[in-house]
């Protein structure tokens, strides 16, 4: 009876979801901008893989970015675009990954992962030349938090209900891949906290209000939960970070400590067991067998980039051996501890960090140019948020917390990078692509209208209503 | 149970975001951008204009390019 139920249930997710890619594709037919949201709702949600029918058979992933890049070349309004010094920085990593792939040590498996990270490359080199209107950047925020949001709603309720456990907790998808990796969704989670609640401020196709409040704060709570889910130690971090840059950005810090504080005397005590004896072993790497394993790959990496200065391409990882001692320790009696070592030997264990993947795969050239993309990001994000951050003209009033949000997400993303391996994670570039269709919305609205900016600006700081 | 609920949930917001969004003129032209438009959306709006000078309607688009 059970496997009846599951099994209509898997039917009608089946339906449901073949009914909704088709229907979002065929509104791009009406509006090409549909097919550049639709390819970030697939790339993030990876319907095909949730189901077992004509989705599954069919590149709809492939589908929706041609018909995204087509229709752009051929229907869309190019007046005024430029190609950002970002775009060039993600078109030479681009270039210099495709050598590398070409040189790698594992040819068969570098390619199998160059087919999905050309895609990711390329279209965070392209979105921001489709990030054209406000409208249009707030939608790809607002289908970025919903596609994460087809994720983590199910993962926090689960965790809510018990479901939960390192390695346990059962997401829409079970494959432990891609943003379906309990560390990946974790940092991806609090990556997207900031932006749900920028909707929640300033967003035009859902206008603030309660019921929009609730959903926001649903979702962030789903965030919040999905380390806790997943017991991934990364997402607790990612929280730290975040807590850390929201206190920056928050006009009432004291308010906000004391928030902080109360919901953390509250939650404290509601979080499993496995959960906290988990997240204890953060400072004591050499006790957990996990933690080792990174430390030990790090140290293989830094040797291997010595031989290896340009990279050994994708899934170089694939040929190191690491071995460490690993020490438990055990209660004897007596107040005494029995302190044991062991000896662990392991092969083909992945980065467990973006910083040494780079490192690893594309050497120290590949390093530099994806850390470059990403302090340019941040100090982009950090020119426009102070630029516009007092008195801007009311038109442009979400333009400081949204480059707030996505520096937020941005720089949570760099932490939680440390200890997954998320250097190609294409929701990531999204995140780029944003931050670029910003800078460039910004330079489009510089040019065009500086009036904008000398006229409106004295009546909004007299406050003598809206400006004409 | 949980699992149709956060699919669902999620896939209406979008259906509904993407309904508004491609009935939004604001989606192709920001109001504090000076209006521009394609060449495709030109000949488009040329050929629905040429369709409605057959029928008897006003010939050709009103100026809304470039300002």
């Amino acid at each position: 009876m059970a496997a009846l139920l599951a099994g209509a249930e898997q039917a009608v997710l089946n339906l449901f979801l073949t009914i909704f890619v088709t229907a979002f594709l065929g509104a791009g037919v009406r509006r090409p901008f549909v097919f550049v949201l639709a390819y970030a709702y697939i790339d993030i949600v990876a319907p095909q893989k949730v189901t077992w029918g004509f989705l599954a058979h069919v590149p709809v992933s492939l589908i929706a970015f041609i018909c995204a890049v087509l229709a752009w070349l051929v229907a869309e309004d190019k007046n005024g675009i430029r190609f950002s010094p970002r775009q060039f920085v993600l078109l030479i990593l681009l270039i210099y990954c495709g050598l590398t792939t070409r040189t790698a040590d594992f040819p068969e498996e570098a390619l199998e992962k160059w087919g999905w990270v050309w895609k990711a490359l390329v279209f965070a080199m392209f979105l921001p030349l489709t990030l054209r209107t406000r409208l249009r950047i707030e939608a790809m925020v607002l289908i970025m938090v919903l596609s994460v949001g087809v994720i983590v709603i199910g993962g926090g309720i689960k965790t809510l209900g018990g479901g939960g456990g390192y390695g346990e907790l059962k997401l829409l998808v079970n494959d432990n891949q891609g943003l379906y990796e309990g560390s990946i969704i974790s940092t991806v989670a609090v990556c997207v906290m900031p932006l749900a609640l920028w909707l929640a401020r300033f967003g035009t196709i859902f206008k603030p209000g309660w019921l929009v409040w609730l959903f926001a704060m649903g979702i962030c709570l789903s965030c919040l939960l999905m380390p806790v889910g997943t017991q991934a130690r990364t997402g607790l971090i990612c929280i730290g970070v975040l807590g850390v840059l929201m206190l920056r950005s928050s006009k009432r810090r004291l308010t906000y400590i004391g928030v902080i504080a109360a919901l953390s005397i509250v939650a404290l005590p509601l979080l499993p067991q496995s959960f906290t004896d988990r997240m204890s072993t953060i400072g004591n790497h050499q006790s957990d067998q996990s933690a080792s394993t990174r430390v030990a790959v790090w140290a293989w990496t830094i040797e291997f980039a010595k031989t290896h200065p340009f990279g050994g391409g994708f899934c170089a990882y694939l040929q190191n051996r690491v071995s460490y001692d690993k020490i438990n320790s055990e209660n004897a009696g007596d107040n005494n501890t029995a302190i044991q070592t062991e000896r662990i030997e392991e092969k083909g264990r992945a980065y467990h960090s973006s910083y040494f993947e780079m490192l690893g795969e594309q050497g120290y050239p590949g390093l530099g140019l994806w850390l470059l993309l990403h302090i340019m990001g941040v100090i982009h994000m950090e020119v426009i948020r102070r630029r516009y951050a007092k008195n801007p003209p009311p038109e442009l009033a979400w333009v400081t917390p949204l480059a707030d949000a996505l520096q937020q997400a941005q720089i949570v993303y760099l932490f939680g990078g440390a200890f997954v391996g998320i250097a190609f994670q294409p929701f990531c570039y999204m995140l780029v692509g944003l931050q670029c269709g910003l800078s460039a919305y910004i330079g489009r609205v510089k040019r065009s209208t500086p009036a904008l900016f000398r006229a409106v600006r004295p009546v909004a700081v007299s406050r003598t209503g809206a400006a004409a | 149970m949980i699992d149709i609920f956060t699919v669902v949930v999620p896939h209406v917001l979008m259906a509904i975001a993407v309904w508004r969004l491609i009935h939004s003129d604001d989606l192709d032209r920001d109001p504090i951008l000076p209006a521009t438009e394609s060449t495709f959306a030109r000949a488009r709006r040329g050929f629905r204009g040429g369709r409605g000078s057959a029928n008897g309607g006003p010939a050709g688009g009103s100026g809304a390019g470039g300002a």
